[in-house]
């Protein structure tokens, strides 16, 4: 008879920041105890020994209550069960296209899957050009694709496009090539060299919305999402699709699931690659899908479906190019199935920003249908919404200048970005952390400007910040970026992922345990940053109405001022009702003059953000530059210091 | 005491651990030349390299060459080898496969050598075939009679580049008349070598690693001027320094940049270089490119990043100790490289700390102790450790992430 776990770790090993946590069993249920964050040249172990050790040293006896039993740190270390995310290195795709448009639209789904894009169309460019594209030691990956009916103008160069990618995989077999679209009709003139391996998954849709089970996840869905209808791909697609999942299946399957609301059986072997631990040995699938480098080792040919299939347009083929590009335990990935789980479990619509040194993301995950038994998720990562990208072009300068307090000439702008990106835990303080601040939303920017679809939605339900950046930053701060450009109608809890450990859930494969764990642990895993009421329509002058809050205990009331950012103070865990009188009608985000409203507090308070919305700042820098500091000032009022 | 007995006496305290560590030296390191569609390999795995010996001939602005069907060398009879064979649509390629070089060995799979070792091409009986057959990344030589072209520049003028791709038959290459001869600037092994690829060697000897690396890779003798604050004056760029790698210093300008190639200097090592000189120097060698002008290989190499500080002081003592030695710059990855492994190394206490960022950035001192959680500017609480700086007499206080210790 086992002895079940009564504690694990969690390890979200980031490009720059390590983040470890110890989640125990406690009360009858799994609740965070713990987290630490260092930056990633300390080895993952010494965070978590480290955090032990302060653990043992502040709570004894819960350290014995987790099962510690006077065992030292190292060894705690090594065989408590754990869960481990990791984030994907940058990776750069080819996309080769007959034409313009349909170049476009292929960069546009591999950008939203996370690749670096570099692209060329016959149409445009000639064949040595396009040649230097895949050929270049950097470039992973070649997507070539078409409409699934390509036009003329696109058709005609299919033929050579064709040939020579499959002449470069002779020059490098190392490379992964993907036909989408029509393009997989070529798929022959690949065959001399190798047998096509894997394949395309298939986008249901219900209703033109996307019921895709959860982001990157290759199992099939919980949800009573019935009636999926597939896209039509061939049958030597399906069959490599089965092999593809069952692949998946187990390469996912070492981070197991902790079994929630029981003290186990926690994460077992939690899909650790960590030096020195030892374990069982990986099966066949598991060692293919251990390494980046094994996938790409041999040549491959996917089949992917075109640019358009899914919903949102481009999702499918999106899947396909995720899965390709990232780890098996990919961070950002993880996260984004996180969100999934827990849209369900709060039965509230989230939105997540994550930014990172080689990436961000940007996620939204919403109940819907009867029951809100469903949930519906999109997402985007960015390469190029790394706080820090490589190659910044004159386009992240000029959002990086835009967002920032400090005054910098360009040239200077970017020689600070790219020692941040050489350096990213350099300078955290004083000037630097407002430098950080612009990189961290100009980041965000530009997420925004990647996943237009979601300006369409309504403000979420609850808007959660993530990624080693925004954690090193005064909490405020953290919930004024999110107001400065989340400029959407409505009314939201802010909060943020400040232990990390969303993306090391998320490596839990059965969405089923994933919840469970998240229904415990949804109180404790987002830090509460407070909450934003966000109305659009607010016309200038002197005085826009009034707002009163009440809770428990005490009532105030304050006058609204238009283009002010006003701050209520409301403790974290204090829960109050906001009753607004505008004086004109404004959109909350329906249009009215009266609004009583449920906010929760946190560590920046209740945020009423009375700018315009879309947020209207003076093109010249200094004006520019006073503005942003006279709202930061009032969030972040040591930044005098 | 030298780099490899450094390594085995090598003692770090362990509240240090958690300080980055910044490698002086590395061994044995493997670098990349890059080559484009047109250009070929000039090596092949295995083989040894000298500084100066040529590993890859670079196309100048290659084009796009449609060359029609190539007969397969398997049609070519025995003993013909060097007579005209290939026959090209609208022209012929006499002297195509006699210009080819000897390329007989099968690829492998995985890493496709873009020629035989010199050893294989010695062991080839006489009499025996030794071409390959036409396949993507092979090197063509073709003639001036590519269509589009007008009689007058068809003339003798030679092309050649490597072959592209192949539909309905036909070959198309990635060819033009410019060529270029590149040399490797360090001693080593080729362990890769692929037409329109790269070039990959290990290096025999140390380097130094940098933070950015520009313009091509490089050798010449290491110069150590006197600097004065921590820089050197772009007019101690004169022509006296030719040949040289100069140690310039903090910071590298424009106008030390554009007067060290003026001068025929080989390459610069500084701290820090600014984005918008490294954008100068690129947009300048383009432009040469372009001309027909030859010029020496520059290339340079920023130890730290972008931001100005001074160099650190143990790697300014080892570059001293190396003056006058032939050393290599190489541009990917950014190294110095020593063409020995056994470098003097520069006596340095255990507790050596530097400021790598943040206001101290660029000095240098001794760790004291761990200060735990600080709250520092800006309110921002980070994990601190009490310092005390070379030209400071109290200690500070700085965040440990804007610290680097040195390992050699």
């Amino acid at each position: 008879m086992s002895i079940q776990p009564r504690a694990f770790l969690t390890l979200d090993c980031g490009s720059s920041t390590t983040s470890g946590a110890v989640l125990g069993h406690v009360g009858g249920r799994w609740r965070l105890i713990a987290h630490a964050t260092a930056p990633s040249h300390i080895e993952p172990d010494e965070v978590l020994i480290g955090l032990l050790t302060r653990l043992g040293a502040a709570d004894p006896g819960m350290l014995a209550d987790l099962g510690a039993d006077g065992g030292d740190m190292p060894t705690l270390v090594a065989t408590w069960p754990r869960l481990v995310a990791r984030t994907t290195p940058e990776r750069r795709i080819a996309v080769l296209a007959g034409s313009r448009r349909q170049r476009r639209r292929l960069e546009n789904v591999a950008l939203r899957a996370g690749w670096l894009v570099v692209g060329g169309s016959a149409d445009g460019d000639d064949p040595v050009v396009l040649s230097r594209l895949a050929l270049s030691p950097e470039t992973t990956a070649v997507l070539l694709g078409a409409d699934r009916s390509p036009s003329g103008d696109e058709k005609r160069h299919l033929p050579d496009l064709a040939a020579l990618v499959a002449a470069i995989t002779r020059t490098r077999p190392e490379l992964a090539v993907v036909l989408a679209g029509s393009a997989a009709a070529y798929e022959s003139d690949f065959g001399i060299f190798d047998e096509p391996t894997a394949i395309a998954p298939v986008a249901p849709t219900v209703g033109g919305r996307s019921t895709q089970p959860e982001p990157g996840a290759a199992g099939p869905s919980n949800d009573k999402a019935a009636g999926q209808s597939k896209t039509p791909v061939s049958a030597s697609a399906e069959a490599s699709a089965q092999a593809a999942e069952s692949a998946a299946e187990v390469a996912p399957s070492a981070a197991a699931a902790a079994t929630p609301g029981r003290p186990g059986p926690a994460p077992t072997a939690a899909a650790d690659a960590t030096p020195g631990r030892s374990g069982p040995a990986p099966t066949a699938a598991e060692t293919a899908f251990r390494s980046p480098d094994a996938i790409l080792a041999s040549p491959h040919i996917l089949l992917a479906p075109d640019a358009d299939a899914g919903s949102p347009p481009g999702a499918s083929l999106q899947q396909v190019l995720e899965g390709l590009r990232a780890l098996p335990n990919d961070s950002r990935l993880g996260v984004a199935r996180s969100i999934y789980s827990l849209a369900y479990v709060l039965d509230r619509s989230i939105e997540i920003v994550e930014v990172g040194l080689q990436g961000g993301l940007l996620a939204r995950a919403e109940p819907y249908g009867q029951g809100h038994f469903a949930v519906v998720s999109s997402h985007a990562g960015l390469a190029d919404a790394s706080f820090a990208p490589k190659n910044p072009s004159e386009e992240v300068i000029d959002g990086l200048l835009a967002w920032s307090t400090v005054a910098l000439d360009r040239h200077r702008a970017m020689d600070r970005l790219n020692d941040l990106r050489l350096v990213p835990w350099g300078e955290a303080d004083g000037e630097g952390a407002s430098f950080r601040l612009a990189a961290a939303k100009a980041a965000f920017g530009r997420l925004i400007e990647a996943t237009p679809e979601l300006a369409d939605h309504p403000l979420p339900e609850l808007l959660v910040a993530a990624g080693g950046i925004f954690t090193a930053l005064p909490p405020s701060l953290v919930a004024l970026a999110l107001a400065d450009l989340v400029r959407r109608p409505g009314v939201s809890h802010l909060a943020l992922d400040e232990a990390r450990i969303l993306g090391p859930l998320g490596a839990i494969e059965d969405e089923t345990e994933r919840r469970r764990l998240m229904a415990n642990l949804a109180d404790d895993i987002l830090m509460p940053l407070g909450s934003l009421i966000l109305p659009a329509g607010v016309r200038p002058g002197r005085s826009a109405g009034h707002l009163r809050i009440r809770d428990a205990t005490t009532m105030s009331e304050i006058e609204l001022h238009p283009g002010a950012v006003q701050v209520i103070d409301l403790p974290p865990g204090r829960t109050g009702r906001a009753d607004l009188e505008f004086r004109d009608a404004v959109r909350l985000p329906k249009r009215a003059h009266h609004f009583s409203i449920e906010v929760g507090g946190g560590l920046g308070g209740l945020l009423v953000d009375l700018r315009d919305i879309p947020m209207r700042i003076s093109d010249r820098p200094d004006s520019r530059r006073a503005a942003l500091e006279a709202w930061q000032r009032g969030m972040w009022p040591e930044s005098d210091e | 005491m030298t780099a490899r007995a450094r390594l085995a006496a090598t003692e770090i305290p362990a509240e240090l651990a958690r300080v980055v560590g910044r490698r002086v030296l590395v061994f044995s390191p493997t670098i990349r030349y890059r080559l484009a569609p047109g250009d070929r390999a000039l090596v092949a795995p295995g083989d040894m390299v000298e500084p100066g010996t040529p590993i890859a001939e670079r196309t100048l602005e290659a084009e796009f060459v449609e060359i029609g069907p190539i007969d397969r060398p398997t049609e070519i009879k025995p003993g013909a080898r060097g007579e005209a064979s290939g026959t090209v649509a609208g022209g012929s390629l006499a002297r195509l496969w006699a210009n080819v070089q000897a390329e007989h060995e099968e690829p492998h799979p995985g890493s496709r050598p873009a020629i035989a070792s010199m050893a294989d091409r010695k062991q080839a009986p006489p009499g025996v075939e030794r071409r390959r057959p036409p396949m993507p990344g092979k090197w063509w030589v073709g003639g001036g009679d590519r269509r589009g072209k007008p009689a007058r520049a068809k003339g003798d003028q030679r092309i050649a580049g490597t072959l592209l791709y192949q539909v309905n038959g036909r070959w198309n290459a990635a060819a033009g008349e410019r060529h270029e001869i590149v040399e490797s600037a360090v001693a080593g092994i080729v362990r890769e070598a692929r037409n329109a690829v790269e070039v990959r060697i290990e290096v025999a000897g140390s380097a130094v690693p940098g933070a950015i690396a520009a313009g091509e890779p490089s050798r010449g003798y290491l110069d150590v001027p006197r600097l004065t604050d921590g820089d050197l004056w772009a007019s101690a760029l004169d022509v006296g320094r030719a040949g040289a790698v100069v140690v310039a210093g903090t910071r590298l300008s424009a106008q030390a940049i554009s007067r060290a190639r003026a001068m025929s200097i080989r390459g610069l090592i500084a701290c820090s270089v600014g984005e918008g000189e490294l954008r100068d120097l690129e947009a300048s060698r383009q432009r040469q490119r372009a001309s027909l002008a030859p010029s020496v290989s520059f290339g340079l190499i920023a130890l730290d990043g972008h931001g100005r500080r001074p160099l650190a002081t143990p790697i300014l003592a080892l570059l001293a100790a190396m003056a006058g030695r032939e050393v290599a710059i190489v541009t990917d990855p950014p190294l110095l490289v020593f063409d020995d492994s056994d470098v003097p190394l520069p006596e340095l206490p255990p507790d050596w700390i530097r400021a790598r960022s943040g206001p101290h950035a660029g000095r240098e001192g001794r760790w004291i102790k761990s200060a735990g959680l600080y709250r520092f500017r800006g309110g921002i609480h980070l994990e601190a450790a009490v310092v005390r700086f070379a030209d400071y007499t109290d200690t500070t206080v700085v965040p440990v992430t804007d610290l680097e210790r040195f390992i050699f």
